[in-house]
């Protein structure tokens, strides 16, 4: 059932819907608005700083343009190609009979988790010589000649790395979507690939655009995998000149900033046009039997999987290993402490699950506002929420400093962990929105209507009728925010209270000083846990209410 | 149809439920324990590595050290956006660079006299506003099997010629790299420093992103040669032994080649505990603190009587610190400048 409200059920229904398309309530207003608000703090300091940093006319110099054009270049790439993964492995993986689907569902979203210098440090050095990759592909009689750098090696790394962002609400999406159509497709004799063209496609396209806008967002700021590739990006002008030439490096980032406003608002306008299509009670689950594709579907999940997360994982068990093995010939000691690695892992625990239970609820408001009335402000607010994605991670830390000290009441909670908590949830609040938003457009309108005449507030309507709908695309958008707080490192390292140690911390600091071994066996624990984590509270809850 | 009630009290519970949890789980690890006596330091330096510094110091003094860590360009960042509210007492920096850049933001304090006294007057600002607590020699890493030592040059300049065409890995966007090229560059004159860079990059020269990249690289001979702090090499070979096929190689004295850049200590102006701060310096250049600085983490001891570890080669004869610079950000943003304009950032 599409959002025309010609198409609803009755003229009482099509007017409380036609009131709903308008203006909004004041109270979701002003929710929305003192959202975005706080959203725009970060945004708003780069403004400030490139504004008053005298270095504006460098935008138009080639120095600046050539890393511009770089990190479009990257960016496009990557999001193309993590579209066709990330809806294809969805696809696979929810709605076919596909083997060992719920592993398959398992690690799908993990490559996520892995901090991008260790991911592309971890696949690097197994493609060259001494690394198990490459020595593995000379005992089968292949000598890997290639170097992995610049723009090949970049989009490479990025894409298998990022195209969760994409499988996960798309994911969620299709399971949320009634199977009718694909059966009826079925029945009508359309093969697997054009039931998935003719009827997936149109119906997840919202879910997948907005997976590519965040992995677009999310490769122009990112920093980690450009810089061990060697490939000139905004984002590594921006590092290198960010502490001696700080009027150029806040004009680059104002210059991140209005490309990524610029794609959120094509994204928005080009979504609009879509069509949604609610969920109806219907949830026989449909599995399409994949026949003779099922063996190269098997291939294409191993291959994705096999690349972006247990290559890297080979690489970093090998580094493990052989520090272990160090260790008991008497050579050096491998420099754990146990106690200390639970505490780092419990902290990463918790910090990222408040930090998602957080994001989802301050996103809410937005998603409600989005999805239910088509108003200005809603993609105002949408585009601050979503662009603060594209701010570096230093950025963002650094912003939140000032604001706090210099112009806000709150100097005392500087160094506390609501402060890091604000700073994940305003980075990576992007990850929940447009996640929220599919997920509040996917509750019926009538059922809602129906709760109301029975005489349910909107408190009561919301926990009964709306949540449990709406659970695992929330769920989705929540793993996002949470898998990607797991790994954040400089806001980590700048705001969060002294002491505080969550894994990548224990990561970075290893990696620093050169401890392999010891950073190989914190980066498979992170991988683990999160493992763990992804199991319970995104596949199952999907799972359990499907 | 689908029945929700049951299911959304069940998951408004767990969301209550968790949500109160993880809040309680925050108030507590929130709460520190508030010493009497404790100072904080803004570490450049890896946890790894200073760490049992800081535990050494708290076991000695009692007084507790509260460390936060980073780069020494996010730490620097960091302070000078935190202004004189930072909690921060202590700054130590990989290098001089970031320190300099706070001095000359006026938020360094002038250190005391029997700290500057553990150190040489090459390995201290001239204001007496920071000391070297370690150094780190800049050198050629090599690979053994394929260069012989009598073929190894004297000067950084033979690398510009015929044969080393494209044998070469640079850190080009490196900072040890950008300190050592900022001294380069003032001795020299821009002209020459420039010259060299671009000779470089005509000569068919490797960029690499870091350091220890490069030693890996030239162990597998990937790259032949490369330029390097020396401690990377040393630390590959205490874990890797005879496999690890490279080593150093320092320029002849005086060349420019070889040059110590050294990791810097000083006190925030705005620190309410400057007493027990210079207390810390001493510490760090107390003989057991440089003994470990050198023995287990291979760096050069800056404090005058305390000998450098067997194994490193001779400590160069000049050192980052000898030489005085007006304003570290206008020189630092040159030196980048110049580096990106050369086009060795993407050999």
């Amino acid at each position: 059932m599409s959002e025309n409200p010609a198409a609803a059920p009755s003229t009482a229904n099509a007017a409380r819907f036609r009131a709903g398309i308008g203006q909004p309530p004041w109270d979701l207003s002003v929710g929305a608005i003192a959202v975005a608000t706080l959203f725009a703090l970060p945004g708003g300091y780069v403004l400030w700083r490139a504004l008053t940093g005298g270095a504006l006319h460098l935008l138009v110099e080639r120095r600046s343009l050539e890393p511009l054009w770089h990190t479009v270049q990257l960016a496009f790439l990557v999001s193309a190609s993590t579209a066709l993964l990330g809806t294809a492995l969805a696809w696979l993986t929810i709605r076919t009979d596909l083997p060992l689907r719920r592993f398959w569902r398992v690690v799908a979203p993990l490559p996520l988790v892995y901090p991008s210098f260790v991911g592309a440090a971890a696949f690097r050095s197994g493609l060259t010589p001494g690394g198990i990759l490459h020595d593995l592909a000379g005992h089968l009689g292949l000598d890997l000649q290639f170097r992995l750098h610049g723009l090949v090696g970049s989009w490479l790394v990025l894409t298998l790395f990022t195209y969760p962002y994409v499988y996960l609400p798309v994911a969620a999406r299709l399971s949320a979507l009634p199977s009718s159509l694909e059966e009826n497709a079925r029945l009508l004799g359309d093969r697997p690939l054009q039931v998935f063209r003719r009827v997936v496609m149109p119906q997840a396209s919202s879910s997948i655009a907005a997976g590519a806008l965040l992995v677009f967002l999310y490769t122009v700021s990112d920093f980690g995998a450009v810089h061990l590739m060697r490939f000139e990006t905004l984002t590594q002008t921006i590092y290198r000149t960010r502490l001696f030439d700080q009027g150029r490096s806040f004009a680059l980032a104002l210059l991140l900033l209005a490309l990524a406003l610029l794609v959120v608002a094509t994204e928005r306008t080009v979504a609009r046009r879509g069509s949604r299509s609610e969920v109806i009670g219907d949830r026989s689950p449909l599995r399409i039997p994949l026949g003779h594709w099922k063996a190269p579907a098997i291939a294409t999940c191993s291959l994705v999987v096999g690349l972006a997360l247990f290559a890297p994982a080979v690489s970093l068990a090998d580094w493990g290993l052989f520090g272990w093995f160090r260790q008991r010939r008497g050579l050096a000691e491998l420099r754990l402490d146990w106690g200390d690695v639970a505490g780092a892992t419990w902290s990463t625990v918790w910090v990222s699950m408040v930090t998602a239970v957080v994001a989802i609820a301050v996103v809410l408001p937005v998603a409600y506002l989005l999805a239910r009335h088509r108003s200005r402000l809603g993609g105002i607010v949408n585009s601050v929420v979503v662009a603060g994605f594209a701010i570096p991670g230093l950025v963002v830390a650094i912003s939140l400093i000032f604001w706090t000290l210099h112009a806000s009441p709150f100097e005392f909670l500087i160094g506390t962990m609501p402060v890091l908590v604000f700073a994940y949830v305003v980075h990576f609040g992007a990850l929940a929105v447009r996640t929220a938003q599919v997920a509040v457009s996917s509750v019926p309108r009538q059922m809602n209507d129906a709760a109301r005449l029975l005489g349910a507030g909107r408190l009561r309507r919301f926990f009964t009728v709306d949540l449990p709908i709406m659970a695992p695309g929330l769920a989705a958008g929540g793993g996002l925010v949470m898998l990607s707080t797991m790994k954040e490192l400089p806001a980590t390292l700048l705001v969060s209270p002294i002491g505080f140690r969550t894994l990548v911390v224990r990561i970075w600091d290893t990696y620093e000083a050169l401890y392999l071994a010891e950073m190989a066996i914190l980066a498979l624990v992170l991988v683990a846990i999160s493992a763990l984590l992804t199991w319970f509270l995104v596949v199952r809850r999907s799972d359990h209410l499907a | 149809m689908y029945f929700p009630s049951t299911h959304a009290r069940r998951l408004g519970v767990h969301l209550l439920l968790s949500v109160s949890l993880l809040a309680g789980a925050a108030g507590l690890t929130g709460c520190g324990s508030d010493d009497d006596k404790s100072i904080t330091i803004y570490s450049g330096r890896s946890e790894s590595l200073v760490g049992p510094i800081f535990e050494a110091f708290t076991a000695q003094t009692g007084i507790a050290v509260e460390a936060r860590y980073g780069s020494s360009n996010d730490m620097a960042l960091t302070l000078e956006t935190e202004g004189t509210k930072t909690t921060a007492d202590v700054f130590l920096s990989r290098s001089p660079g970031p320190t300099g850049y706070l001095d000359d933001l006026g938020m360094l304090a002038g250190l005391d006299d029997d700290v500057l006294a553990e150190v040489d007057a090459s390995n201290r600002a001239g204001n007496e506003n920071w000391v070297g607590f370690a150094g780190r020699a800049r050198v050629l890493v090599y690979n053994i099997d394929e260069v012989p030592e009598a073929d190894l040059p004297d000067s950084i300049f033979d690398l510009t010629g015929p044969g080393y065409e494209g044998l070469v890995a640079v850190p080009g966007s490196n900072s040890s790299f950008q300190d050592w090229f900022t001294v380069f560059r003032l001795r020299n004159g821009d002209d020459v420093a420039i010259g060299w860079l671009e000779d470089m990059v005509a000569n068919g020269s490797h960029f690499y992103p870091k350091n220890r990249a490069i030693v890996e690289a030239v162990g597998r001979d990937e790259v032949r040669f490369g330029l390097v702090n020396h401690y990377y090499n040393h630390q590959e070979v205490a874990k890797n032994g005879d496999d690890q096929r490279s080593a150093n190689h320092g320029f002849a004295p005086g060349d420019d080649g070889g040059l110590m850049i050294i990791a810097t200590a000083s006190i925030l102006d705005s620190s309410d505990d400057k007493e027990d701060a210079n207390r810390f310096l001493a510490f760090l250049l107390s003989d057991g603190q440089q003994r470990y600085l050198t023995d287990t983490v291979f760096e050069y001891p800056l404090a005058i009587g305390v000998a450098p570890a067997d194994r490193l080669p001779e400590r160069p004869a000049d050192t980052v610190g000898a030489i005085d610079i007006d304003d570290m950000a206008t020189e630092f943003k040159r030196t980048i400048e110049i580096i990106e304009a050369s086009g060795v950032l993407d050999q």
